[in-house]
């Protein structure tokens, strides 16, 4: 951690300990910063050198897992997705993800979250049961049917949209920005026909249309997904429903496997390791 | 009927008061702008001419139709907003009810006097 770019940076944590019995509270630590180091460098760092006690998630350090959700400088962020030196600051504010309980200090409970997204069924639905359990062969989707739901296939649920959405902040049993675009990402796949079972769950009392259009899950989302387009395009889809108008989506078909195989092009000679000859 | 049938419901109340109340608002307070276009409305506000508009089928139909939007529209505005800072689900049937009620009441009570009017 050494160079000309380096600096000391103060690391405000927060920490909390219910099992101590401990009250929320925030410590400081400082760290020398290096060109290119993310806030989950720093927090690595200060669990091995300074505190092994901090208690903080994290797995893949790529923003692929979703684990490293937390608060800094009071917005969400994915840790290993963030590099301190985007804050141009002297003290980060470090804190848990709002709107999810707490566990231990930076670590939030995130069952709340899938349980909302298992409750709207996150899997293709279909009325061809058998099919379903002996697939013969695969469903048809053109690359347009795909670009329709595919920027929410890449939610990392990091919980990150539902710490920014001010309904989930007043409602407790909001079913959340995550769960209601991920639903959205299930009916719009042409290979799926589950909208009618998701609709009676997302479309209740603390569902689809408690959300305010406020846009934050957007403006937060660390995967650039638009999960406020998704539940503006789901809630044309229920009011197109209970009108009976519009474009019945039609379930795709089952794409027969082709007849002839082509052989795969062979290697370059030039890539091939000849065998010298004797 | 789901939640997606109310807040349409709700949405379509929003635009039938912005109009029936555009309505109301624009006889009687733009007599002025009225009688330029031709139209003879004298003294909008005072009480005979009330009572000579409540006594009118269309008049009294506007006001009733008027009434049942407003406190649909207030109503079920006023309970979305309860309900989401509420977490008990038996105290949100509570509510509901209790709106339902009140607006019951008040839509009688609000269509008493056309009612008893155009039966006179």
């Amino acid at each position: 951690m050494t160079g000309e770019s380096a600096k000391q940076v103060v690391f405000k944590i927060q920490r909390y300990n219910p099992e101590q019995g401990s009250v929320l509270h925030f410590q400081e630590f400082t760290i020398t910063a290096s060109r290119g180091m993310t806030v989950l460098d720093g927090l690595i760092y200060i669990k091995e050198n300074l505190d092994s006690t901090l208690a903080f998630r994290s797995s893949c350090r790529m923003g692929i897992c979703g684990a490293c959700g937390v608060m800094v400088n009071n917005y969400p962020h994915l840790a290993c997705h963030t590099q301190i030196e985007e804050f141009n600051a002297d003290t980060l504010t470090v804190k848990s993800l709002p709107n999810l309980p707490i566990i231990k200090d930076l670590v939030v409970d995130l069952t709340p979250m899938f349980d909302n997204h298992n409750a709207i069924k996150p899997y293709i639905i279909r009325r061809d049961t058998q099919e379903m359990k002996d697939p013969t062969a695969e469903f048809a989707q053109t690359p347009q049917e795909l670009n329709d739901f595919l920027q929410f296939a890449y939610c990392v649920k990091c919980g990150i949209c539902i710490s920014a959405c001010p309904t989930s902040a007043s409602d407790r049993l909001f079913l959340g920005p995550q769960a209601i675009a991920q639903s959205y990402r299930y009916c719009a796949d042409n290979r799926d026909e589950g909208q009618q079972e998701r609709s009676s769950l997302v479309d209740c009392d603390h569902g689809i249309w408690r959300c305010h259009l406020a846009g934050s899950c957007s403006e937060a989302c660390p995967k650039g997904l638009d999960p406020a387009l998704a539940i503006q395009l789901l809630k044309r889809r229920l009011a197109s429903q209970a009108l009976g108008i519009g474009r019945k989506q039609q379930p795709s078909t089952v794409v027969p496997p082709p007849t002839e195989i082509k052989e795969k092009v062979p290697y370059p000679e030039f890539t091939v390791k000849k065998k010298k000859e004797k | 009927m789901r939640t997606t049938h109310f807040h349409l419901l709700h949405m379509l109340t929003g635009v039938l008061i912005a109009v029936l109340l555009g309505t109301h608002m624009v006889i009687l307070h733009f007599d002025t702008i009225l009688g330029f276009f031709g139209a003879n409305v004298t003294e909008p506000t005072s009480w005979q001419s009330m009572i000579d508009r409540a006594s009118q089928g269309i008049w009294a139909g506007l006001y009733i139709v008027l009434l049942a939007v407003a406190l649909y529209h207030a109503l079920y505005g006023l309970r979305a907003i309860i309900v989401e800072v509420t977490s008990s689900l038996k105290t949100e049937r509570i509510i509901t009810w209790a709106f339902i009620i009140i607006g019951i009441i008040v839509f009688i009570w609000g269509t008493y006097v056309p009612v008893a009017l155009l039966s006179s």
